[in-house]
Parts: C-alpha cells; sequence; structure tokens
C-alpha cells in the first residue's frame, strides 16, 4: 500500500525528472545540438506566453480536444457492445476478433483520405480516433469478460441466473477494472488519432498547426502544438490512471 | 447399500411429502478427462437417495469426490455413465426455479459486494424483491451483525464461509448442497454454526446433503452418513443415525456416540482407494 511518504518519494523523482529533461532540451536548443529545428525551451515558452501565441493554441487544443473526446466516447461504447455482444453471442467472438485486428491492421495513413471522402474533413479526426479506441477497448474488454472464475459462473448456474442477469450481474461489475484499463490506454490513443486525422485538410485543431507551423519552419509554434498535445495526453493518461485504481480497489 | 427404491405414483403427491425422493444418484461414474487423453476415474458406482426433508452427511478422505457427487446433485457436472434426478427431473431444472441453494467449497463470493448485497444475490437474480426481515435474519443467524457493509475481503476466511451458508439459504431452498461449509472455523464457532443449521433444518425441513471431514459434526446434524471410498469414490457404508433431536452435549457425550465416531472413523481410516 501507498504510505504517504511513499507517495511525495515518488512525487518528488517524477518532479526531478521532469525538471532534468526541460533542462536538457533547453541546453540541446541554446547550444544549437541538435541543430536549428530545435529551439531552447525557453523559446518556446515565450512564444506561448504571448497573447496572439496563447490563443491560437488555445483554440486549436479545445478542437483537438473535441474530436478524441467524441471519438474515444464513439469508440468505447461501440467497442463495449461489441465485446458484450461477443460474450452472450459467442459464435460471432472469432469474426468480431479478425474483424477487430483487420481494421487495426489498415494504417490510418491509408484510411484518412478514404475518410474524408466519406465522413468529410471535418469529422475525420474524431472517427480516426474513434477507430483507435475502438480496438483497445475491445481487446481489452473481450478479456476482461472472458475472465470471469469458474466458481462465480457455478453460483450463478446454481441460482438460476438468466443470461441478462448473469451479464448484469456477474460478468460486467467484472470487467470493470478491464474497462478502466481500456479507458487508461485508449486515451493518449485518441488524442494521438485526432491530432493525426486533422493533417489531412482539417480546418482546425493541433494537427493542422504541427502541419502548417513545419511548412512555414515556425520551430516555436511546431513545438508548442506538440506540447500542448503531449500534455493533454497525459493529463487524459493520468485522470484515467486514478479512475483505474480506483475501480481496481472497488471491484477486485 | 443404499437401496434404490423405485418411484411409485404415490410419492409424487404433494401429500407424501415425507417419503417422496429429493435426489436419486442411480449407479453414477465420473471420468474427467485429463490433457493427453489421460482418464481419471473420480466416482464409480454411486447410488445414493435422499428422500425429502432428510439430512444426509457424505464424509471421506480428501479427493475422494464428494464434492464431484454435489456438482452432479447441483447439475453443474454430468455423471459419465448412470442418471441423476432431483424431484423426478434433471438436476439443472431445480436451479432454473431458483429452488436451490449451494455453499461452495470456495465461498464463490462477489468482491466488489457487501456482505448484504451478497446474501440478497440469490433474490435479484431471481428477480424476487429482496425480503429485508429475512436478510437481516440470516445475518443474524451467521453472526455477522455489524459487517453488513463489509465487503469480502475485509472478512476472514470462516466469516466468508459463513456469508456464503446465508446466501445459500437465502430463498428457503427445496434442497441444500453445502461443501465443507465450516471448514475454516474454530471448534467453537463450528459447533455453534453446527447448532443454528440444526434449528433452521428443523424449522424449515431443508432437504440437505452435506460433505464434511468432522466425523462429529456429521453426527450432530444428519439422519444418515454416507462414507465413501478413496478414489474412484464409491459407496462404502450409509450409517443411520438415530439419535434423538436436538442433539445437544448431552448427546455428543454419550457412549453410544463415541462408539458411532470411532466406528466411522476406523471405515474412513480403513482406505481401500489410491486417494492421498
Ligand atoms: N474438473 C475436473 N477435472 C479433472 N479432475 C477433476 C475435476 N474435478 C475434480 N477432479 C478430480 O476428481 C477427484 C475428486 O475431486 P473432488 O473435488 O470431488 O474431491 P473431494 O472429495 O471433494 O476432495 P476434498 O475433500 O479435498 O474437497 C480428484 O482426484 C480431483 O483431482
Ligand atoms: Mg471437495
Amino acid at each position: 500500500m501507498n504510505t504517504p511518504t511513499r507517495t511525495s518519494v515518488k512525487v518528488a523523482y517524477s518532479l526531478a525528472g521532469g525538471a532534468l529533461l526541460i533542462l536538457a532540451a533547453q541546453l540541446i536548443g541554446q547550444f544549437g545540438l541538435a541543430g536549428r529545428a530545435w529551439p531552447p525551451v525557453m523559446d518556446v515558452v515565450s512564444y506561448v506566453t504571448t497573447p496572439a501565441g496563447a490563443s491560437l493554441l488555445w483554440r486549436n487544443t479545445l478542437v483537438t480536444f473535441s474530436s478524441a473526446a467524441q471519438g474515444f466516447l464513439l469508440g468505447a461504447v461501440i467497442a463495449v457492445l461489441g465485446a458484450a455482444l461477443a460474450l452472450v453471442v459467442p459464435i460471432i467472438r472469432p469474426g468480431m476478433d479478425r474483424f477487430a485486428a483487420i481494421l487495426h491492421a489498415v494504417p490510418t495513413i491509408a484510411l484518412a483520405p478514404l475518410l474524408i471522402t466519406t465522413v468529410g474533413r471535418e469529422d475525420a479526426p474524431a472517427v480516426i480516433a474513434a477507430l483507435s479506441v475502438g480496438f483497445v477497448m475491445f481487446v481489452t474488454m473481450a478479456s476482461g469478460f472472458a475472465n470471469t472464475s469458474s466458481a462465480h459462473q457455478d453460483l450463478f448456474t446454481v441460482i438460476g441466473a438468466n443470461r441478462t442477469r448473469r451479464l448484469a450481474r456477474l460478468e460486467l461489475p467484472r470487467a470493470v477494472p478491464a474497462f478502466f484499463d481500456g479507458l487508461t490506454l485508449s486515451a493518449p490513443a485518441a488524442i494521438l488519432g485526432a491530432t493525426i486525422g486533422e493533417w489531412f485538410g482539417a480546418p482546425m485543431g493541433l494537427g493542422l498547426v504541427i502541419v502548417s507551423a513545419m511548412q512555414n519552419y515556425q520551430m516555436a509554434l511546431l513545438w508548442a502544438a506538440a506540447m500542448a498535445a503531449t500534455i493533454m495526453s497525459l493529463l487524459a493518461y493520468l485522470v484515467f490512471i486514478q479512475l483505474q485504481r480506483v475501480a481496481m480497489r472497488r471491484f477486485t | 447399500m443404499s437401496s434404490t427404491a423405485t418411484l411409485t405414483p404415490m410419492e409424487t403427491k404433494p401429500a407424501e411429502h415425507a417419503t417422496r425422493t429429493a435426489v436419486s444418484v442411480n449407479r453414477a461414474d465420473k471420468i474427467f478427462t485429463l490433457s493427453r487423453g489421460k482418464k481419471l476415474q473420480a466416482l464409480a458406482e454411486v447410488d445414493l437417495e435422499v428422500r425429502e426433508g432428510e439430512f444426509v452427511a457424505i464424509i471421506g478422505p480428501s479427493g475422494c469426490g464428494k464434492s464431484t457427487v454435489l456438482r452432479l446433485a447441483a447439475g453443474l457436472d454430468r455423471p459419465t455413465n448412470g442418471t441423476v434426478e432431483i424431484f423426478g427431473a434433471a438436476p439443472h431444472e431445480l436451479a432454473t426455479q431458483h429452488r436451490l441453494g449451494v455453499a461452495f467449497q470456495e465461498h464463490a463470493l462477489l468482491p466488489w459486494a457487501s456482505v448484504r448485497s451478497n446474501i440478497a444475490l440469490p433474490y435479484k437474480v431471481a428477480g424476487r424483491k429482496v425480503d429485508d426481515a429475512r436478510v437481516d435474519g440470516l445475518i443474524e443467524l451467521v453472526g455477522l451483525k455489524g459487517f453488513e457493509k463489509a465487503r469480502p475481503k475485509q472478512l476472514s476466511g470462516g466469516m466468508r464461509q459463513r456469508v456464503s451458508i446465508a446466501r445459500a439459504l437465502a430463498l428457503s431452498p427445496d434442497l441444500l448442497l453445502l461443501d465443507e461449509p465450516f471448514g475454516a472455523l474454530d471448534a467453537v464457532t463450528r459447533r455453534r454454526m453446527n447448532a443454528e443449521l440444526a434449528r433452521i433444518w428443523g424449522e424449515e425441513k431443508i432437504t440437505t446433503i452435506l460433505v464434511t471431514h468432522d466425523v462429529d459434526e456429521a453426527l450432530i446434524l444428519a439422519d444418515r452418513v454416507v462414507v465413501m471410498t478413496g478414489r474412484p469414490g464409491r459407496v462404502r457404508t450409509i450409517k443411520n443415525v438415530d439419535f434423538p433431536r436436538p442433539r445437544d452435549a448431552a448427546t455428543t457425550r454419550s457412549p453410544e456416540f463415541h462408539e458411532l465416531v470411532d466406528e466411522l472413523t476406523s471405515l474412513l481410516d480403513a482406505n481401500d482407494g489410491d486417494a492421498a
């Protein structure tokens, strides 16, 4: 168990690690060790603190966040329903496994033009995010549903549970930790998916900012946008890992 | 040993409760197929008849197939040869009608649910309204008052066993199957739980099969004690237990009681099976 002192030691380590990383990045930029494309961290920070820079980043971060969140929700809901269906109707499970694997194997780059022509450039980021999230969630939920203990299954058999009640009272609660595992893994995937989706001509978003900053050689903006995406990803991960811990404590 | 009485038409009438057959196991073999095609015979030609309202205890060495007999009666396994009938029907039918209560050897409590919700689970699964008074009564009966909100991992092994017994009793089942339900309890708590179980059985006359390692416990509770041999499990003997009820300390101190304990213990000892 986490005693308060051990927790604070851990926090201190992460802070120290972060500070070291920033310092290293600053020095590499300052002395031009990685060429002109690696600006000193302070340049990026001073860009972010200008009103114009802050507002540009903020507006685009919100757009990416909203696409990622929509995709996250859509992907998670479809994947959980799909995994539950595969559990209740076991005969379709192998087919669904293979379908998910094939969908996952198609490179996003190849899928993107297709999505832009079908769902449009504004919705493509959310759909790409949904695809990444959907795969991760389907796999974790399918294994979460499969891992009910035989003793519990026997119990539900002898108390005469029908299929729905077995699902509601045994398999769903049992899969709650797996559900949060899946969310923790897919939150960064959703942000990555949305950002990549925006490369292909979305009207706004961090992905678009990254592409245009790269084309116009605005290194501070490029780095600021990348950092915004990273921070968002990290925050999402931290939020879900906390929920996952709570779920783990509550459901096992 | 056991006489396999044939069902006469009279026995199916509700008025003839006392003579109706609750459990009938006929020449049941159970052969498990292990990896690489190896086979393990757990039960050989087991015959067992339990009348409605009767309390039968099964004793036998570890690994002789006692839990397997209960699984056959619960409809969780089918015999490789032979037949199992519960109240004249296939075993799983009793379960689908929510008339079966089982306390498993490994408790099988839901880790996310409180003691109270675990005990109330059979009501919810049966789609019935939870009888709060009965659930409270059961919690008190198994001595877990004050632990209603606790979750299984906060309980000791013996407390978990008691929750699982309360859950098995929740719907006043027609058939109660108990697999070493008091195994993790200290001697004092065990005898107290024995007395409580005897009292419930006396009140509700639930047909009960109890698997136990404790010969005294079998004699305190049962109308008949089935002694099984080591693997493959067979019925070695069935002993009638005629001590008057309630069987209190006066009974357990009597020489007749001790004689029977010794006799059954020596039957367990003199083993012709190869069980460990
Ligand atoms: N599902 C199974 N697959 C293979 N073998 C099994 C299975 N279940 C039980 N067995 C074997 O059948 C035999 C009887 O097992 P069972 O659990 O009925 O014994 P038991 O009398 O209840 O023992 P104990 O007193 O230790 O609980 C054992 O040798 C066991 O290894
Ligand atoms: Mg056993």
